[in-house]
């Protein structure tokens, strides 16, 4: 299966959820502004239950399973070293003291990036087959 | 106590003193000027004169044209001034638009580009993504985006100051308050409704709606248009003006020169970091998540060419993209007429080297260690220069320009050669390696090659004096640029992964193995993006889906 309406009510369920949300935020003071939170949440909410609903119908996909577990380890790993750059910010005051953090934070957030998740993508890749 | 009151009371004398004078002054001028004014006023061209015809355009644009407040007392001093002043500001305004239009063009060189390097069995498709992500971003960034971009961003005297963005979020942490995102102008409405807010709104939403267009290039010919549009959707309302308000929205890496001391704070002039960067990290997770192209890899790991159907396309594409590049950079400036805006001329010059050089770096090396001057990767080259200078424009000298533009030329062959032999990642344009990794090289060379002569009203991001780099004396600078590169590869990243991988799991990113197969113009959008042409056959590698998917 591929672009159906289903999809397109979907979507359109999606965009009506996302604007009715933000309105709601916009005007939060307001009673109709936690009014338009409230339904735009609840469009946003069902137009995911639509997705997930017809997700199964659109047939199988040349892609392998990545595993989930070490997907997860590649993005802490990413996010892990991006935190270690801005607490190297304040555990020193030099600029050589802060290049060596940054320096070691940006090496542990290219590991997850261009390591551990790249090999998660292609551990059970369809071409190995 | 008593002295306390004293001093107090000769201070106030002295403030009465010195406001009178003003007054004085001030009362004193138009009276000297007024006699000026009223004779420049008669010396003015007679209606008649003017009904007879100006060929030389001596006689046009006069004293005559200058508005009066109040035509009792005539043209005054004060009128003359409010004439300059929105002089300034129309003529920056003016520049501001005109160059956003320019960077809006730039989507039709992305969709030449991207389509001419992917099959004429997808091509409907990748044009259709490259026109929807233009509606999508627009309309997400018009709700919440450009709120959480510039929300907080008071205070750019070029475009009349922009008064009534004043909300950035902060968070105090360890004493010190950090901008995390803007909280004024959803849907541009209420006190937003203004001339100068419009007028950013107009610019900067075609800055993000380039980065949004970058993620399309890498995981085309098999993205489900419906997963496209959620994803496009999000990134305009989040992840792009969650970094853009760090950059340029006032947030925390604009400020880590005011409040840690690292140069002038994170500096990118036209978005080597905020558009392309994050446009090219986002690119590699969604490239990641969503898996290569059938028949894109052997089972050894060694890699096919999948050629593109239209070069000419993808050249032609590439010309409109440099030509909208001087929108990009020029025009960051955000004016023509205001401190250190005549720069204009050298950004431009800056832009137009470095894609020269850029194009040489990526032409020489293929054709130097591959036999051939490709005509693709040589296009890539010109792009992967202008993505490199947009950071720096602003900041370096022509040489350095031309040094930084020879080098992404080399960096985009290099990284496209890494991310599909060594990552095995399938990205169809080049986009991670243009935009995500030629992006970061931006950045960085911001940190080494600023040479501290531009001077855009005496500081930048709130610090006094001009940026500069590691090879002109101030190494902090590098380290506020190597923070700006952690934050687009360890957060944005991942932020764009986490995203994308919720999505994944609800709807799914990738097409059917059958509508890959079949080219996705038909399944996908109903209609062949060359309904005339005869297909050629493809080889048994890019057909045959592999068993495992259809067992």
């Amino acid at each position: 299966m591929a672009a159906t309406k289903a999809q397109g009510r979907a979507f359109t369920l999606f965009m009506v959820g996302l604007t009715g949300a933000t309105a709601g935020i916009a005007l939060f003071s307001s009673g109709i502004g936690k009014m338009a939170l409230a339904v735009g949440l609840i469009a946003f909410a069902i137009s995911f239950v639509s997705f997930l609903k017809m997700k199964p119908l659109e047939g199988r996909v040349a892609l392998g399973a990545q595993p989930a577990v070490m997907k997860l380890i590649g993005l802490a790993s990413a996010l892990l070293g991006w935190v270690v750059v801005l607490i190297g910010l304040h555990l020193s005051a030099s600029v050589s003291g802060r290049m060596v953090t940054t320096l070691l934070g940006f090496a542990i957030s290219l590991v997850g990036v261009l390591v551990i998740l790249p090999i998660a993508s292609n551990k059970n890749a369809i071409w190995k087959a | 106590m008593r002295i306390a009151r004293i001093t107090s009371i000769i201070c106030a004398l002295a403030i009465a003193l010195t406001v009178g004078a003003g007054i004085v002054a001030r009362a004193d001028a138009p009276s000297a000027s007024a006699t000026e004014l009223k004779d420049a006023s008669s010396k003015a061209p007679a209606t008649t004169t003017l009904a007879a015809g100006d060929p030389g355009g001596s006689l046009t644009g006069t004293i005559s044209d200058v508005p009066v407040g109040d035509a009792k007392t005539g043209l005054t001093l004060g009128d003359v001034a409010n004439q300059v002043g929105q002089n300034k500001v129309g003529i920056n305004f003016t520049w501001t638009l005109l160059c956003g239009f320019l960077v809006m063009f730039m989507q039709a060189g992305f969709a030449m580009v991207e389509s001419g390097l992917c099959r004429v069995k997808n091509a409907n498709h990748t044009y259709m993504m490259n026109f929807f992500v233009y509606g999508c971003g627009l309309f997400a960034y018009w709700i919440v985006g450009f709120a959480i971009q510039m929300g907080g961003a008071a205070g750019n005297g070029n475009l009349g100051g922009l008064q009534p963005l004043i909300g950035e979020h902060m968070w105090n942490l360890f004493g010190t308050n950090w901008g995390i995102f803007g909280q004024s102008g959803m849907f541009l409405a209420g006190h937003t409704y203004d001339v100068g807010v419009m007028v950013i709104f107009l610019f900067q939403m075609v800055f993000m709606d380039t980065a949004l267009t970058i993620v399309t290039g890498a995981c085309a010919e098999r993205w489900k248009f419906l997963t496209f549009s959620v994803s496009s959707v999000l990134m305009g309302a989040f992840t792009y003006p969650l970094f853009a308000n760090w950059a340029w929205g006032g947030g925390w890496l604009a400020q880590l020169g005011v409040n840690a001391g690292l140069g002038k704070g994170y500096a990118d002039f036209a978005g080597s970091g905020v558009v392309h960067s994050v446009g090219g990290v986002t690119a590699l997770a969604v490239a990641l998540i969503i898996g290569p192209r059938i028949g894109k890899f052997n089972r050894d790991g060694s890699a096919n060419a999948i050629i593109g159907h239209d070069i000419s396309a993808v050249l032609i594409g590439c010309f409109i993209l440099a030509f909208g590049w001087f929108g990009f950079n020029p025009g960051s400036t955000l004016g023509a007429s205001a401190a250190g805006c005549l720069r204009i001329g050298s950004v431009a010059v800056n832009t137009m080297l470095a894609g020269c050089t850029g194009t040489f770096g990526a032409l020489l090396y293929m054709w130097s260690l591959k036999g051939k001057p490709d005509a693709s990767m040589s296009a890539n080259g010109l792009l992967a220069g202008l993505v490199a200078i947009t950071a720096p424009s602003g900041f370096v000298n022509p040489i350095s320009s031309a040094i930084i533009g020879l080098i992404a030329g080399v960096l985009v062959c290099l990284s496209v050669s890494f991310v599909e032999n060594t990552l095995k990642v399938d990205d169809p344009v080049g986009a991670i390696s243009v935009h995500g990794a030629c992006g970061l090289w931006g950045v960085l060379s911001v940190g080494l090659f600023a040479d501290g002569t531009s001077n855009y009203g005496g500081a930048w991001n709130g610090v006094s004096g001009s940026v500069t780099g590691l090879f002109y004396g101030d190494a902090s600078q590098l380290v506020a640029q190597l923070v700006g590169i952690s934050t687009l590869v360890g957060f944005v990243f991942g932020f764009s992964y986490a995203l994308n991988w919720v999505l994944d799991i609800f709807i799914g990113h990738r097409v059917s193995a059958e509508t890959e197969v079949a080219g996705l113009d038909l399944p996908e959008m109903g209609q062949l993006g060359y309904p005339e042409f005869v297909f050629a056959q493809e080889s048994e590698v890019m057909t045959a889906a592999p068993r495992v998917v259809l067992a």
